[in-house]
């Protein structure tokens, strides 16, 4: 799943270099909706802060 | 101003390939093959970059901004939750220290200077380029400006490939030993 999103984030960087802005801006909003989609799956461990 | 802003968005993107590549060296010198939290930081770092590349293609805008320092929350809240995930006494660590911190203690770090310096650049941004046409964006997109955004996307594929290595097509596990493509070739 990583690896997809450094690809979209890849080709959303290609995308720019090449003139397509709106392309590449939709690629990053995917990429960052899927991070944070990703990030919240690996948040399963509990935090241990109370001594 | 114009000149040294866009110098400064060219050092974020070149500052992010090279972050990128720092971790690479560390994981293939110290044998130490990144965890998903790790590969998420490294992610946010792209998310980063791709704001600083859009602002030496299409010219200094805001919208660009807002995109780096919603990279840079993204991955404040991802290092931030593996740094206390870690913080406690007692509390075993992942991976070796790397100038007396931990990888993910030096992204929190890191990710905190990227809103500081997008802060400073902002500020002395002055008003956005809105009425610059796309053609001279594009001729001023040249020289040192885009191998900055060529060494970034260099960057990102090679952590595309590593991930999909590392990781196959879905999840890693949450303590990497060894490649995912390891037990998928033939011995």
């Amino acid at each position: 799943m990583t690896g997809l999103i450094f690809l979209a984030l890849g080709i959303a960087s290609m995308a720019a270099v090449a003139g397509l802005r709106g392309t590449a801006i939709g690629l990053f909003g995917a990429s960052f909706i899927a991070a944070v989609l990703w990030l919240d799956h690996h948040m399963t461990s509990s935090i241990e802060l109370s001594f | 101003m114009g000149p040294l802003i866009r110098l400064g968005n060219a050092a974020g993107a070149a500052g992010v390939a090279m972050i990128l590549m720092v971790a690479f060296g560390l994981q293939f010198g110290l044998k130490e093959p990144p965890c998903p939290l790790c590969n998420l930081q490294r992610a946010a770092f792209v998310l980063c970059g791709f704001g600083f590349v859009l602002n030496l293609r299409f010219g200094i805008q805001p919208l660009h901004y807002g995109l780096v320092l919603l990279g840079a929350l993204f991955g404040v809240a991802t290092s931030g939750y593996q740094t206390l995930l870690h913080v406690a006494p007692g509390a075993a660590a992942y991976g070796a220290p790397f100038l007396g911190l931990h990888l993910y203690t030096w992204s929190l770090i890191l990710f905190l200077a990227v809103i500081a310096a997008v802060a400073v650049l902002m500020i002395l941004s002055g008003p956005p380029e809105h009425d610059r046409s796309d053609h001279q964006a594009a001729l001023r997109f040249r020289g040192a400006y885009r191998l900055a955004a060529y060494l970034l996307i260099a960057a990102t594929l090679a952590n595309a490939a590593n991930s999909f290595l590392l990781c196959g097509p879905v999840e890693c596990p949450d303590n990497p030993t060894s490649y995912w493509i390891s037990k998928h070739l033939p011995s």
